[in-house]
């Protein structure tokens, strides 16, 4: 069962054409990781795709809900942590994630379970009485993604999830995100092609707003002649001409 | 029922914010208070500006222009946190953000008020009078065009600008409300500038509720309508903005 299906996504801003008639499926329970440099359109079909940006023209549906149509009904079937950090600093750990649970008028039971759910995931426990900005931005980005988290989502996107995070904070968040898989559908952008090697059950390639590649990483060898997804990402990027 | 959980949440989560920032009390109600007392005991007896009956009314719309800051600041801040992406995200509606963002200040509103009344009461007990409550009541609507600014200027500017533009309005609420000289000092042209403005309604309108006049439409009508009308035109222009900011985002 596709979790998401895009037919032609195109989003212009002005002479800029950001995301060119993009078409794709993304399956129930995997996780797609979405390759490309910056300016590729990965932030871009993110936020088309969570309804914080209207298409110029196609569509996308998530568990056949329209984002153009009825991009509220997609919003109570996701959620988003997008690149920066998104919490509310002066509230401690434990009070975003009450609030979060109230805004999406969750009960105060339901709120206690998701609540002790963060804290187990993403082991916030030991941090769950203090202040959102005394902590380190490794811990800041743990809130923040633990909080998409709160809504129960059954896609969850994550745009650039460790991007600022130094080595050991990247791979404890790539063991949480590895824990989730099958949980929920999740879709994740990067830069980091060892991320997308590490966690992906398949990768998107983007270049130029154009999706250039579709298919799990052994097909990304095959395709290219290469034995790991930097050398292939970059295969397929320069179209041949590697660097 | 849904939606309006979803407002007290967003109230719950602003108040908190903002009084555990040191210096948004600082401002809002310590820096006035210490004005009060200041202005009060120097300046008593030499000019009816600093009698505690025009004077704590004079303060009261005075710190009400610290709400542009924060109400500001706070919308600024989480724009450009992501924060407000966020919560783009959730089920929440522009219009429950907005009143989510409005009504937490006023509970904060109400208190300056109450502060600056009492205090101006106990050091000068012959204000004390039911009109105290009439003035309390009025000082919402000032109180209002303040916040409305906020949202406003919170939903323009980044956290960067949002300071200094909104001290604008904090100098000109000092500047032009005529608090700190008699109006017959100034000019004919300046005083209809202030008149036009809304800084000195503001601070005419809770004067004159806590002086009490008995011809109420006679008193009140120029301070109430102007403020009104800037009150509604800045509300119209904040949700307006803030909803085109929400579609941008």
């Amino acid at each position: 069962m596709n979790a998401i299906e895009i037919k032609n996504l195109r989003k212009e801003y002005k002479d800029v054409v950001a995301v060119k008639d993009l078409s794709l499926d993304i399956k129930e329970g995997e996780i797609f990781s979405l390759l490309g440099v910056n300016g590729a359109g990965k932030t871009t079909t993110i936020k088309m795709l969570s309804g914080l940006t209207c298409p110029t023209s196609g569509d996308a549906f998530v568990y056949g809900k329209s984002v153009v149509k009825d991009p509220d009904g997609v919003k109570e079937l996701i959620d988003v942590s997008m690149q920066e950090t998104a919490v509310a600093r002066k509230l401690t750990v434990a009070e975003n994630i009450e609030f979060y649970a109230a805004l999406n008028g969750m009960t105060k039971q339901e709120t206690e379970e998701v609540k002790q759910k963060c804290y187990d995931v993403f082991g916030l426990r030991e941090v769950a009485g203090k202040m959102a900005s005394k902590l380190s931005g490794g811990w800041q980005r743990k809130v923040s993604i633990a909080l998409a988290l709160v809504t129960r989502p059954k896609v969850l996107f994550l745009d650039e999830p460790t991007l600022g995070l130094d080595v050991l904070a990247r791979r404890e968040l790539w063991r949480t995100i590895a824990e989730m898989k099958g949980q929920m559908t999740i879709i994740l952008t990067t830069h980091y092609m060892e991320e997308a090697e590490a966690l992906s059950d398949r990768i998107g390639v983007m270049a130029g707003g154009k999706l250039l590649f579709v298919g799990t990483k052994e097909e990304m060898y095959a395709a290219t002649g290469k034995q790991n997804v930097e050398d292939a990402f970059i295969e397929i990027v320069t179209g041949g001409k590697a660097l | 029922m849904k939606a309006l959980g979803r407002i007290f949440a967003l109230i719950k989560r602003n108040v908190k914010e903002i009084l555990r920032d040191p210096l948004s009390l600082a401002f809002m109600l310590a820096m006035p208070l210490g004005m009060e007392l200041l202005f009060y005991f120097i300046f008593h007896g030499q000019s009816p500006q600093f009698e505690m009956k025009y004077l704590a009314p004079g303060i009261v719309a005075f710190a009400q222009a610290f709400l542009t800051l924060f109400s500001g600041l706070l919308i600024a801040l989480d724009r450009g946190s992501a924060f407000l992406t966020r919560l783009y995200v959730s089920r929440a509606k522009s219009s429950e953000f907005i009143l989510g963002y409005a009504f937490s200040l006023f509970p904060i509103a109400f208190a300056q008020s109450v502060i600056f009344f009492l205090v101006g009461g106990i050091i000068d007990p012959s204000i004390f009078s039911v009109t105290m409550i009439v003035a309390l009541f009025l000082s919402l609507i000032p109180a209002t065009f303040f916040i409305g600014t906020g949202i406003l200027l919170g939903s323009l500017c980044n956290e960067k600008s949002i300071g200094g533009v909104a001290s604008i309005v904090i100098a000109g609420q000092s500047m032009l409300s005529c608090m700190w000289f008699p109006p017959e000092s100034l000019g004919k042209g300046v005083l209809t500038v202030m008149r036009v403005l809304p800084f000195k309604n503001a601070a005419e309108l809770l004067q004159k509720g806590f002086l009490g006049y008995s011809d109420f439409f006679h008193e009140f009508w120029q301070p109430l309508l102007i403020l009104l009308a800037y009150t509604v035109v800045v509300f119209a222009l904040a949700i307006l903005v803030f909803k085109k900011k929400m579609r941008e985002k």
